[in-house]
């Protein structure tokens, strides 16, 4: 496999299985619980500080909790919307773009124009307001990211299924006798799952950042779930005096992030897939 | 050029149309009552029910639309719940703030995104370009918000270089003439005042502008490199033309067009940057605004803000949509 | 005076020569012609001469002298100094050699300033006059798009002739461009370097129109020149058995009808080429002796080959009088057939009419051309007969059936009776899939089992030519002749009755195309089908075909049998057709 030679593949593979693993065993690796206040070690700094504590190996925030604890446990947050919500948006935003690409006409106009309106908004903008209607928790940040971000999918999809559909093989399956199901899962799909891919990874580096923001203005997770940008909240407020309860979670989410965009990148160029540039 | 612009802005007003039904809809169908939020809380059930019908929200939902529409087409789009004063009042006080860090923010977007699109191209085919791309995707990574929280630790908190809090010193009058603060102060002659809003704006305008650059310089750099690859190029080398003349008379203009695409797509996403970007340097703009009538269910703001932010989308597009017409004779008549 | 000479020239990648001792020399005033098929490496000399050789390619020995001066050893500054004034190029695809976003005045403009000619304006007039460029002042605000692919090449060649330049190179320079259109160029370029006394470099495929304007042709094969002389020489009597073979390839269009000699396989690819021992052209020269493989031939006075007393011998088996016996029924009725094209966006207004108005039929096994310029129709005819185009007027009889109205049970018919082969190989295979399964997707379509499809994939490979391990091969890894061998399996997987062919012999080597046409004709004798041929080579359709439709503008102008039409053209358009193509 060519994706398997490439620099940014792997690092990118490797910052992603680790935070995943960070995800999936936080229970045991956090040395404390989460939510576990202890009033007489607030605002501790890091272990390896003058007046830091060895349990507390990351120190703790304002409320005495363990930052390295909240950060495992934020993890599965990031990890849980990152995959889903990633999942969610790929498959409506594909399933409308293979409709429209491939079957052209009204349905091609109908869907392209609710794509222009969903343009129309930023998407943080479009997330806020879909937040104050469905109220704060994970499964909601994931339910609003699929309903902002599944025109990602569909706009570039949507040309590359026509570069594909004018290609004269799927004509000749056509003239084949194939029907238009078997032409579009045999001929079309298999020629975008490259793209697909792609976008998937990129999409899931776009899902832990608006995790965070949401978290952040407090619209995200509910206050009883650890999230990163709950943390950077909380962090803000004693800017001064526990800088690294700050820094620990902007770390977090600049890594699991970056990971994400070095596979999609490197999975672009080995895949050699053409598409429009652009973050958000 | 002015009817082309003409033509694309006539092609927003359905969407702006079905946008504000949308986002009526929407708020309408939420499990708030904005009738109740808007009586003290020692109102009786009756009072509400009242209150209700008096804000028409018994009706069917398509009827009050038409009603809101009726208003807001003679200039009224309704009252905060929570401030008690005209929304349009509120979003005209805050959007010069907001549009004055947005420009501000896409001329830093764009410069270092041309710069660096070019620096990149410069270094193809050296050993250097993989770091350097590499460079960009890790930049990538680095979204607006966590940017504003580095600058303030850097610049505010460690070196206490520069403000990190408002638009301006609290200790100087705000001049208030158009809104647009570096504006008014160049109108009232006032230097410090001037200074004061520069130093104000560049840490979050530094913040947004440096998380949408990345994409620029990456787009711009794989135009010029597929521009390169096109047979105009090569056989203007066979003419003789010098690389410099080629780059700057052949290349960039045509590598400019895939260019300015993602930038009308980039600068539309940027408003929604903005908004955290405000909210971490309690910058009085739109972003704020929405924010708050969020956390307090503030429906007439929200959807007002929203439509807002909307206008200023399409009006990005608009533009940049009408340049690429004039950057692109493919596309004009003759 | 001598204006390029190469003497041993050599270039490399890495360790791989693509030009291998080249010796050539160019006169002032006259045209030498370069010829060779596709990969031979003939545009490399080109981008020597440019110094713009690809990446990981370098000149790795010999000389390459302009006008006395070396060419490959001068400073940069000097060799820049010389393009567009001492040397000019006219590229192969005038349509994107131009930028599109640059006025033809501008650009035009900027090369003149380049030269130092004052006035501008004034000598971009006279020199779009020369070129017979109609409303010359006009054409200065245009830009390339508006522009066709004839007019484009004009603009070019007046910028290339624009310094009286003492050597052009020309690579190609009317492959993009349909036959009428490249006899004026070439005329074109013919009276401007008889005008200026330039020397040209004339790179090209065609053996043919290489006699026809060249003073001197230089033969490619592999990299290495095999056969040198007087351009009409070379033509006339080829004395390296390759050229030879060349010219009995080329069906000839006028004089008699005969058979066609087809080069067995391909040139071999830079590798293999590097790791033969001696002539390179053995494994296909049909008059290869013991001595051939143990070394190299040296180049004599015209050609480099141990026994070329021989090639005059070489002959193409003798023309078979083939009984086709066409059918009496009608395998397609085509009545009052029309397709407009709803066109948004360029031409606001209305529509076009792709084709107005056809009427011909297609009897049971008749090869039936249609010819015509690119943009008269061609292609949408023959999409419309398979059903790629839904017909905007008139009927489509399909084997005694309307097939108009589409409909399952007509789409079901259609697919049973008619197939089509695309022109493009590389796009009308798809990439993921294997080569056997590709062949045998009318099979997979019906449901049959995949152990019965390999059987009959299998037998039609064999049939095709191509090699049992083809079989479990990806697209990419078949030449161009391979793929289109593919392409034309598949159509023929399930016996239709009608094939639709478009353009599926043109872009290709007149060797490839040689044994294209031989398998047609083979299996026709075998399967008996009918054929809608759809070509812009007068010389291929005669060769091959019964009948022919000539188009112009969506209209069938004149239609008739191909013995009859060619030698009495009735259509005025017909006649500019085969003048243009026979060289007038
Ligand atoms: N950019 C490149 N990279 C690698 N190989 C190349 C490149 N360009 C050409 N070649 C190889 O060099 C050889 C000579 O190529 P060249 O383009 O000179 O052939 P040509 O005779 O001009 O063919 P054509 O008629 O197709 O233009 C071929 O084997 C070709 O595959
Ligand atoms: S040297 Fe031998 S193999 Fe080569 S062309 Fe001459 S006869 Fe054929
Ligand atoms: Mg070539």
């Amino acid at each position: 496999m060519r994706p398997l030679r490439s620099g940014r593949v792997i690092a990118g593979a490797v910052i992603v299985a680790a935070v995943l693993m960070c995800a999936l065993l936080a229970p045991h690796l956090a040395p404390h619980d989460p939510d576990d206040q202890n009033l007489i070690a607030q605002l501790l700094p890091p272990a390896w500080q003058v007046g830091g504590d060895a349990d507390y190996p990351l120190g703790t925030d304002g409320l005495g909790r363990c930052v390295l604890s909240r950060l495992l446990f934020g993890a599965r947050v990031a990890m849980e919307v990152a995959l889903i919500a990633s999942l969610g948006a790929a498959l409506v935003g594909s399933l409308l773009a293979y409709v429209a690409g491939y079957l052209g006409g009204w349905a091609d106009w109908l869907i392209g124009r609710a794509v222009d309106v969903w343009m129309s908004f930023p998407p943080v903008i479009l997330s806020l307001i879909l937040m104050t209607g469905l109220g704060t928790g994970v499964r909601n940040v994931i339910f609003a990211i699929v309903l902002v971000d599944w025109t990602r999918f569909c706009r570039v999809l949507r040309s590359e299924v026509i570069v594909v559909a004018r290609r004269d093989y799927v004509s000749a399956a056509r003239l084949s006798g194939f029907g238009h199901w078997r032409t579009v899962t045999r001929e079309v799909v298999p020629a975008t799952v490259p793209l697909l891919v792609t976008l998937l990874s990129l999409e899931m580096g776009i899902a832990v950042v608006v995790e965070a923001v949401l978290s952040f203005v407090g619209l995200g997770a509910r206050a009883d779930q650890v999230a990163w940008g709950q943390m950077i909240a909380d962090g803000r407020q004693a800017i001064y005096q526990a800088p690294w309860a700050l820094f620990a979670p902007v770390l977090a989410i600049f890594v699991t992030v970056a990971g994400f965009n070095l596979l999609g990148d490197g999975l672009r160029r080995t895949l050699d897939v053409r598409m429009v540039e652009g973050r958000e | 050029m002015l009817l082309i612009l003409a033509r694309r802005a006539l092609t927003a007003v359905p969407i702006l149309f079905v946008v504000s039904l949308m986002l009526f809809v929407a708020l309408r169908v939420l499990p708030v009552d904005p009738a109740a939020m808007s009586m003290p809380p020692s109102a009786t059930l009756a009072e509400i029910d009242a209150m209700r019908s008096q804000m028409g929200l018994d009706r069917p939902l398509l009827e009050q639309y038409g009603i809101w529409l009726n208003q807001a087409a003679h200039g009224d789009f309704g009252q905060s719940l929570h401030l008690r004063r005209p929304v349009l009042r509120l979003v005209a006080d805050t959007l010069p703030a907001t549009i004055e860090l947005a420009v501000a923010a896409m001329l830093v977007a764009s410069a270092l995104g041309v710069g660096g699109g070019l620096a990149l191209f410069a270094l193809r085919g050296r050993r250097a370009e993989l770091a350097a791309e590499s460079a960009t995707t890790v930049l990538m990574s680095v979204p607006e918000f966590l940017w504003a929280l580095l600058f303030i630790f850097v610049f505010g908190v460690l070196l206490q270089a520069l403000p990190f809090t408002g638009r301006l010193d609290a200790s100087l009058p705000r001049p208030d003439i158009t809104g647009f603060l570096l504006l008014d102060a160049v109108l009232v002659g006032r230097v410090d005042v001037l200074w004061s809003a520069l130093a104000h704006l560049v840490l979050p305008a530094a913040a947004l502008g440096l998380a949408f650059a990345p994409p620029i310089v990456r787009v711009l750099r794989s135009s010029l490199l597929d521009v390169y690859h096109d047979d105009y190029i090569r056989q203007a080398r066979l003419r003789g033309l010098s690389e410099g003349r080629i780059l700057c008379r052949h290349a960039l203009k045509n590598a400019a067009l895939p260019m300015l695409t993602l930038m009308g797509v980039q600068f539309g996403f940027l408003f929604g940057g903005s908004l955290l970007v405000e909210v971490i340097y309690s910058y009085p703009g739109l972003g704020n605004l929405m924010v708050d009538a969020v956390r307090n269910a503030d429906l007439p703001i929200i959807q007002m803000v929203g439509l807002t932010y909307c206008v200023l989308v399409l009006a990005i597009n608009t533009l940049v949509d009408g340049l690429y017409v004039v950057l692109n004779p493919k596309l004009r008549r003759r | 005076m001598t204006v390029l000479r190469a003497e041993g020239l050599t270039v490399a990648m890495g360790d791989v020569p693509v030009l291998r001792d080249i010796g050539l020399s160019l006169e002032a005033g006259q045209v030498l012609g370069l010829v060779g098929e596709s990969g031979a490496g003939k545009s490399m000399l080109g981008r020597a001469i440019a110094r713009m050789l690809p990446a990981g390619f370098g000149v790795v020995g010999g000389a390459l002298a302009f006008d006395g001066a070396d060419l490959l050893a001068m400073p940069a500054a000097r060799h820049r100094a010389l393009l567009g004034r001492e040397i000019a190029f006219v590229p192969q695809e005038p349509l994107t050699a131009l930028n599109p976003v640059l006025t033809i005045g501008r650009q035009f403009g900027e090369h003149l300033k380049r030269l130092g000619i004052p006035r501008a304006r004034d000598a971009a007039i006279a020199a779009f006059e020369a070129v017979h460029l109609r409303d010359p002042a006009g054409l200065l605000g245009r830009y390339p798009h508006q522009l066709s692919g004839g007019m484009c090449q004009r603009v070019l060649i007046a910028m290339a002739f624009a310094g009286r330049p003492k050597l052009v190179v020309a690579d190609e320079p009317t492959t993009a461009l349909d036959v009428t259109i490249e006899a004026n160029i070439v005329r074109l370029m013919a009276e401007l370097q008889r005008g200026h006394g330039t020397a040209v470099l004339f790179i090209t495929h065609n053996l043919r129109l290489a006699a026809r304007i060249c003073d001197d042709i230089a033969v490619l094969y592999s990299g290495a020149v095999v056969e040198r002389g007087r351009g009409r020489d070379v033509l006339a009597q080829p004395a390296h058995p390759y050229t030879r073979c060349l010219q009995l390839a080329d069906p000839p269009l006028t004089g008699p009808p005969r058979a066609l000699y087809a080069l067995p396989e391909t040139m071999p690819g830079l590798r293999d080429a590097m790791r033969m021992k001696g002539c390179r052209f053995a494994p296909r020269c049909p008059v290869a002796g013991d001595e051939c493989t143990r070394g190299s031939p040296p180049m004599g006075p015209r050609a480099a080959c141990f026994r070329t007393e021989l090639t005059g011998g070489i002959a193409a088996p003798s023309l078979q009088t083939q009984q086709h016996g066409v059918g009496m029924d009608n395998v397609l009725e085509a009545i009052g057939l029309r397709k407009r094209f709803a066109t948004g966006g360029l031409f606001r207004r209305g529509g076009t009419l792709a084709v107005r108005g056809a009427d011909f039929i297609v009897r049971d096994g008749e090869f039936v051309a249609v010819v015509g310029e690119s943009g008269s129709g061609k292609s949408t005819l023959g999409r419309l007969v398979v059903g790629l185009e839904t017909a905007s007027g008139g009927r489509i009889v399909l084997d005694g059936r309307d097939v108009t109205r589409g409909g399952e049970a007509a789409r079901r018919h259609r697919v049973a009776t008619v197939r089509m082969v695309f022109q493009d190989p590389q796009s009308a295979l798809n990439p993921r899939r294997r080569v056997i399964d590709l062949v045998t997707q009318t099979l997979e379509a019906r449901g049959v089992g995949r152990s019965a499809r390999r059987e009959r994939g299998r037998a039609l490979l064999a049939e095709m030519g191509l090699p049992p391990d083809a079989a479990g091969r990806m697209p990419h890894q078949l030449s161009g002749g391979q793929k289109q061998r593919v392409n034309i399996a598949r159509a023929l997987c399930s016996l239709p009755r009608l094939l639709v062919a478009d353009e599926i012999v043109s872009g290709l080597d007149v060797s490839v195309q040689a044994q294209l046409l031989l398998l047609l004709a083979r299996l026709r004798r075998e399967h008996r089908f009918a054929l809608l041929f759809i070509s812009h080579d007068l010389a291929v359709v005669r060769h091959l075909c019964d009948r022919v439709l000539v188009m112009r503008s969506g209209e069938i102008v004149e239609q008739g049998a191909v013995a009859e039409v060619f030698a009495n053209p009735r259509h005025e358009y017909t006649r500019e057709l085969l003048a243009a193509a026979r060289g007038h």
